[in-house]
């Protein structure tokens, strides 16, 4: 009942809001009047997708807060793209952001850009579009086709009528609605703490359990999230996906002026690290509630089944009986150190709660053993599993038209900015004469029609393709540092040329390729690794050419 | 369209001092996340 109203108001108030678009710069930038608090809602909105919101916390849950510092480099990013690319975006009048390559490199750099863009970004909004599917569906027992259908549907018939205003409009209502589930779920969580536990009590368990550790100042490139990787490498991250990705530079360049705009991404800049932070507490608040309740064998439902029906009898059995007397033993062992916080009383605790995870691995090889070898991983249905449970029947409904939201507000921004890239820098390129301001817009709404039908597809065939899917991932983490570097060298550097830039961009693909081909360093440093390989070669090339060696 | 973006600055007095505060609250927010990870609770 809560989803379907949401979905009912949410398609009427986004084909109201787009309504008197006539021609195709209303269509894709809003007519350039969009206020700067929308705009920065909106910025965010795209960025925090369905998945975010189920698998942080689930990540939380499993591995800490340690995520956090993913966004550590974003304030910084933000600065440096209010002082470098928007103003030189707004001036020029572009409205996309390859547009601006073209001014100032060739025809050639910035149909390369703009290809990489929608290749990567056509197939991520699939996975976009079916990862929240997969983990609604399993845990509802909905229909998978169904959920994917319905999710990206009511996407397409209000972005289809309205463009970007509608864009813009719904994810300021969304990001409403994601804020007030963040903040449900971590009142909810907390409410759920036993009788006699505080909150300080339930950071002391978690601390205890390393869920509270954030900040690795570790100098490692390989291990994962140290506060060097979120502070350098997100930032490099977080340049390119906020410069250069034409769903985010869509958003602030439908600002009314170019202050606006700069007020839209510092708006971010300030609120992004304490939403992350408060949907990460929210998992550690779960994860300590699940002491005192006891946590299912599996989180996802259907293999769980699978498990209890096909697994050997007396073997399943003998993992369920250490699975429960290790909950068992975590739980007491975990009030023990809430009543008593001495260094022994940790260590107890701490050696329950290595016994607890020994105990789950088991069955975790058990479903493996089942399927066929075929790994699991079930941190995505955690989070879910806990509203089901636990939360009453009408907030239940709430947080998935929560989890619905975030992913209609970041397939939203993407239909709408794939519909943009292929009109203005392939169509309006190759095809200028393609009529009237009237059948412009026509074409445009059928591009969005047809990007969201295609991330329909993906999303429909993406169960088939199994591991395809960090493939694209990965795929799409090898491009945005080298797109960051054509833009750095276009900017930052008079001495740049086309070649230069062409040939940079080529060998910063290449770089980035071969650093995740042959060595463990973890994917943040790729940006850095590509943005630094194209600015250079690409300088050299502009440099040496320049003297006539090239 | 206005790009007259150096006559509209809406806090703090100029761009920098804007650009000044951002990265003092990302660091102050930093900073809080260790006390927070390292509190003695």
């Amino acid at each position: 009942m809560v989803l379907a109203a949401y979905l009912v108001a949410i398609v009427t108030f986004g084909v109201w809001a787009g309504r008197g678009n006539r021609r195709m710069d209303d269509f894709f930038l809003a007519g350039r009047q969009m206020r700067w608090w929308a705009v920065g809602l909106s910025v965010m909105a795209t960025q925090i997708s369905a998945i975010t919101f189920v698998s942080t916390t689930g990540q939380a849950f499993t591995d800490g807060m340690r995520f956090l510092v993913f966004y550590f480099g974003l304030p910084f990013a933000m600065v440096v793209l209010c002082l470098t690319v928007v103003p030189f975006f707004y001036r020029a009048g572009v409205t996309t952001a390859y547009q601006y390559l073209e001014r100032r490199f060739d025809s050639g750099t910035r149909t390369l850009t703009a290809l990489l863009f929608l290749m990567s970004r056509g197939l991520a909004v699939g996975v976009t579009l079916y990862a929240p599917s997969l983990v609604l569906s399993t845990l509802l027992g909905w229909s998978e086709a169904a959920t994917i259908l319905l999710m990206g549907g009511t996407t397409i018939a209000y972005v289809f009528h309205g463009g970007n205003k509608s864009v813009i409009w719904t994810d300021v209502v969304q990001m409403a609605l994601i804020w007030f589930g963040v903040l449900l779920c971590l009142g909810m969580a907390w409410s759920g703490l036993p009788a006699g536990l505080g909150l300080r009590d339930a950071l002391a368990v978690a601390q205890a359990a390393g869920r509270l550790d954030i900040v690795n100042p570790s100098p490692s490139l390989t291990a994962p999230y140290t506060l060097w990787g979120g502070l350098l490498g997100g930032f490099f991250l977080m340049l390119s996906y906020f410069g250069c990705d034409q769903s985010q530079v869509q958003r602030y360049l439908s600002s009314r002026s170019l202050a606006e705009s700069r007020l839209s991404l510092l708006f971010n800049a300030f609120l992004k690290v304490p939403m992350q932070f408060l949907i990460l507490f929210t998992g550690v608040l779960v994860f300590v509630f699940y002491h005192f309740e006891k946590p299912p064998l599996l989180w996802n439902r259907v293999e769980l089944a699978k498990l209890e029906t096909r697994a050997a009898g007396p073997e399943l059995e003998a993992v369920r009986a250490r699975f429960e007397r290790a909950h068992a033993a975590r739980e007491q062992a975990a009030r023990a150190y809430v009543g008593n916080r001495t260094g022994e009383a940790r260590t107890a605790y701490v050696a329950t709660g290595l016994e607890l995870d020994a105990a789950r691995q088991d069955a975790r090889s058990l479903i493996e053993r089942v399927n066929g070898g075929k790994r699991y991983n079930d941190t995505n249905y955690i989070f879910l599993t806990y509203v089901l449970g636990h939360l009453p029947k009408g907030l239940v409904g709430l947080v998935v038209a929560v989890i619905f939201a975030a992913a209609m507000s970041t397939l939203s921004g993407e239909f709408n900015s794939l519909a943009t890239a292929t009109m203005i820098d392939f169509v309006k390129r190759f095809a200028p004469a393609t009529g009237s301001e009237a059948r412009d817009l026509l074409l445009s709404r059928l591009f969005t029609a047809f990007w969201g039908g295609f991330a329909c597809l993906v999303a429909l065939q993406a169960g088939r393709l199994g591991s395809a899917i960090e493939v694209v991932n990965r795929l799409g983490s090898l491009f945005y540092g080298s797109i960051l570097g054509v833009f750095a060298l276009a900017i930052l550097t008079p001495k740049a040329t086309a070649r230069g830039a062409f040939w940079g961009l080529l060998a910063g693909m290449t770089a980035v390729g071969l650093v995740s081909w042959l060595t463990p360093i973890h994917f943040l440093w790729y940006n850095l690794v590509g943005a630094a390989t194209v600015f250079a070669v690409g300088l050299g090339i502009s440099v040496l050419g320049q003297d006539g060696r090239v | 369209m206005d790009l007259d973006d150096e006559e509209r600055v809406p806090v703090f007095g100029s761009w920098p001092r804007i650009y000044g505060a951002v990265a003092i609250s990302a660091l102050l927010v930093m900073a809080l996340v260790v006390l927070f990870s390292r509190f003695p609770y």
